[in-house]
């Protein structure tokens, strides 16, 4: 049986329990399983991984010539999630998107938050995505954040952690409803009765928040997707998205602005659009006003935007409440604009433009990860016990040279699941990023993406450096 | 419909058709030449000059290959990646163009073009077509046929479909009249074509059985001048192909047939009527070589009369404040912001 010789090595395990019983909520995953062969589940896989192939589901690999493309890789062992457990989830992250939300409307108006010192003035002024062209700018129904991706993970005691919120272009959604699909085609046994929640309504909630932000509250809005283009590595999710919401996917010279408004260029002349889902960076948008260069973004975009003819999703400077700086103040910010204790806690961060900080962060950079402000992807990040001396001097200099740009955090724990590697099944450090929805009502995808560090005792999981995915099962109130 | 998207369809229909019918080509006249296996090997390399000729692949074939032989031109033609023009490259252009619009086009319509794709890529075809290319030939020809059948099945008879059928039409047009060309300077001692040469012709349009049941006998030049050039039944003929494009054009715009609302449905209706009132007489008469080359200039111009009405709009060389001075400058610039978009 592939499970037998299971070892959890003594850490958090989703499947395990510390006496190495299987959790309940995986008891019949597991009676499955032990009813597989392994060569019957590398079958499948070879399976599948044709399949992904076939319908072009893949990332492009930059710095390839060629473009080569490649099947993000898929663990066939599902991460199961018990309804109650999920429940807190998705109250915390329904409390943190609604403060966030908050923030940005306070900070582009009038700014009370750091009136009351509740957060350090300079820590948001000085944020490398905090825009000052939109402040006193309003947009529709006050929503900064629509489509929110919040990485968590479980500490050593198995409760859930906030590692951070991407709410600026959060992407791997398309992922989640590709793996569900998979996984119903590949191994429907595995299914049965599981009683494992939906996650098909994820286009049509997301077509309903952006139709909820069109401005004027206008009836039968146009939206339209816009991408950098098929050479972006997130490509494939851009397509898929517009084709299951059955709106057009648009590039930035698809789009023009005529006296303050925005429309498509079609065969048939010019169409009028109401709502754009980007998924391009700010610096990108409007080479009028942010980066002349920029060959992807429509002149005049932001002008349609600031005179309320044109809604943008996410809005422009939502990257201040993703800073990894203003990370260590949401928890504050939940107090502050909601009155409540946070639901989901996060890890403890020390900030390099804090003096004594940066001393202790200096003094410890061994024990410690160090992070980019403003990078994703896995990139500009120091992991301490593992660096060499060279990599942490260099980190040293970063700092002082730049120490807004820098944070550290205490080596954090991510739990562990039974992952089919070459020769067995073993365990593999996971995370979890939930999608979170923010219009006329929050709602957050009963499911998400599990990604996981193939490489063992790694806990990168990010697909450009070795990482792949789960399906994500969410399991019905009735079947806890 | 986006006028970018129905350029990417149309051009994505070219390129598969330009696949086949290069597939198509090569299988003709590889067959040919085992009928003239006492050639010598300076005729042989000869024998391939016309085909280069005729896909304008004649300058890119001295340059790869210096000291080429009559053995390099498969190859060049086919999996060569760098020829801008092989089969493989055309394929490529193809799936680039359909990835693009994977919104627009039905799930088995990509899934049919990428599978098509990853067959000419993989290593395995590339050993094979050293053994036999001939199944390679015909998996390509079979891939461009089931992706044609299977749009015809899967689509919505909508704009985009109607730009996919102009771009394969044009392209088919353009093609049969550059095979009949072919040989037209290629006997060994300059004289007029036997009817071995004039079946190769016919097998590149897939016509071959079609001429034995409806003109039959012996292929002659005025017997494939009139199935190629003017049937009206025969789907791979010059003007059965117009005929669709004046057709479709008109349905695009509105314009009742038989009047142009603008240029590209003028030149479409102005070769339609040459087509239609035409005859083999002419085209012997004037020179098959000039009557060919007219044709594919009206069609150039039809391609470019279409993307003029369709996808360029006068505000399109205003757009740019910042232009990276060449071409291939600017795509690789748009290439790498495309890239450095985070996608968190």
């Amino acid at each position: 049986m592939l499970l037998d010789s299971y070892d959890t090595e003594g850490l958090f395990d989703e499947m395990f329990d510390g006496g190495r019983e299987v959790r309940a909520h995986y008891q019949l995953l597991r009676e499955r399983l032990d009813t597989m062969s392994r060569e019957e589940l590398d079958q499948k896989i070879k399976n599948l991984e044709t399949l992904f192939l076939r319908q072009g589901i893949t990332f492009t690999v930059y710095g390839d010539q060629r473009g080569t493309e490649r099947v993000f890789p898929f663990d066939p062992i599902p991460r199961i999630i018990p309804a109650d457990e999920w429940q807190t989830i998705e109250d915390g992250l329904v409390q943190r998107i609604t403060a966030l939300n908050l923030f940005l409307y306070d900070i582009y108006h009038e700014r009370k938050i750091l009136r009351d010192k509740v957060i350090p003035e300079e820590v948001i002024l000085s944020a490398a995505h905090y825009r000052p062209e939109f402040v006193d700018v309003d947009v529709p129904r006050d929503i900064y954040i629509h489509i929110c991706g919040t990485d968590l993970i479980r500490d050593r005691d198995g409760s859930y952690l906030v590692l951070e919120d991407n709410g600026r272009c959060p992407s791997g959604v398309s992922y989640v409803l590709e793996n569900r699909m998979a996984m119903k085609r590949v191994f429907p046994n595995l299914f049965g009765s599981a009683g494992v929640r939906s996650v098909d309504s994820y286009a049509a909630d997301l077509l309903g928040t952006l139709q909820y932000i069109a401005p004027h509250a206008k009836p039968d809005p146009v939206c339209v997707l816009l991408t950098p283009g098929h050479y972006n590595s997130a490509y494939f999710e851009h397509s898929f998205l517009a084709r299951q919401m059955g709106i057009e996917i648009v590039e930035g010279r698809d789009l023009i602005v005529v006296d303050g408004f925005v429309y498509m260029r079609t065969t048939r002349g010019l169409r009028q659009v109401d709502v754009i889902y980007r998924r391009l960076d700010d610096d990108f948008l409007d080479p009028k006003v942010f980066r002349k260069d920029s060959m992807l973004g429509v002149p005049g975009l932001v002008e349609a935007v600031r005179r309320g003819n044109v809604a943008l999703a996410n809005a422009i400077g939502t990257g201040v409440a993703d800073d990894k700086v203003t990370y260590a103040y949401v928890e504050k910010m939940i107090k502050y604009y909601l009155d409540q204790d946070p639901i989901l806690k996060q890890v403890p961060t020390y900030l390099a433009w804090d003096e004594k900080d940066r001393a202790y962060i200096l003094d410890h950079l061994p024990e410690l990860v160090v992070k980019a402000a403003n990078e994703s992807g896995g990139y500009g990040m120091l992991i301490g016990p593992r660096a060499s001396k060279a990599e942490i001097e260099k980190f040293r200099e970063l700092i002082i040279a730049t120490p807004r740009n820098y944070i550290a955090q205490p080596v954090v724990y991510f739990s562990r699941h039974p992952t089919l590697t070459d020769g067995t099944v073993e365990g593999r450090h996971v995370d979890l990023r939930p999608f979170v929805l923010s219009g006329e009502r929050t709602h957050i995808l009963p499911g998400g993406l599990t990604r996981v560090a193939l490489t063992k005792g790694s806990i990168v999981v990010n697909s450009s450096q070795g990482g792949g995915s789960k399906d994500t099962w969410v399991l019905h109130p009735s079947r806890t | 419909m986006l006028s970018r998207v129905a350029d990417n369809l149309y051009w994505m229909a070219r390129f598969i058709e330009r696949a086949e019918n290069l597939a198509r080509l090569m299988q003709a006249s590889t067959e040919l030449l085992l009928d003239s296996e006492t050639l010598g090997s300076r005729y042989l390399n000869d024998y391939w000059d016309p085909v280069l000729t005729a896909t304008a692949m004649e300058e890119q074939f001295r340059e790869l290959y210096p000291n080429g032989t009559a053995a390099d031109v498969g190859p060049f033609m086919t999996l060569n990646e760098e020829n801008e023009l092989s089969i493989t490259m055309c394929l490529r252009n193809a799936r680039e163009n359909a990835r693009t619009v994977r919104d627009q086009i039905s799930d088995e319509m990509w899934t049919e073009l990428n599978d098509l794709y990853l067959f000419i890529t993989s290593r395995a075809t590339i050993s094979l077509f050293q053994r036999a290319p001939e199944n390679v030939y015909d998996r390509i020809i079979q891939g461009s046929l089931f992706f044609h059948g299977i749009t015809n099945a899967t689509m919505a008879r909508t704009e985009g479909w109607q730009f996919i059928q102009l771009g394969k039409y044009l392209e088919r047009a353009d093609k049969t009249s550059r095979f009949l060309d072919i040989r037209v300077h290629a006997g060994p001692d300059g004289t007029s074509l036997d009817s071995i040469q004039w079946t190769s012709i016919l097998r590149s349009a897939s016509a071959f059985g079609t001429y034995r049941s409806e003109v039959g006998g012996e292929p002659t030049a005025e017997g494939v001048i009139d199935l190629l050039v003017f049937s009206t039944d025969f789907p791979r003929s010059i003007r059965f192909c117009v005929r669709e494009i004046d057709k479709l054009l008109h349905r695009i715009s509105g314009a009742p047939s038989g009047t142009y609302c603008n240029a590209a449905e003028r030149e479409a209706g102005r070769l339609l009527a040459t087509l239609n009132f035409g005859g083999h007489g002419e085209i012997l008469e004037r020179g098959l070589h000039e009557y060919m080359d007219d044709i594919q200039k009206v069609l150039n111009d039809l391609g470019q009369s279409i993307f003029d009405t369709y996808v360029i709009l006068p505000q399109d060389q205003l757009r740019l404040t910042f232009i990276p001075s060449s071409e291939s400058q600017q795509l690789r610039w748009q290439v790498l912001q495309q890239q450095q978009q985070q996608q968190q």
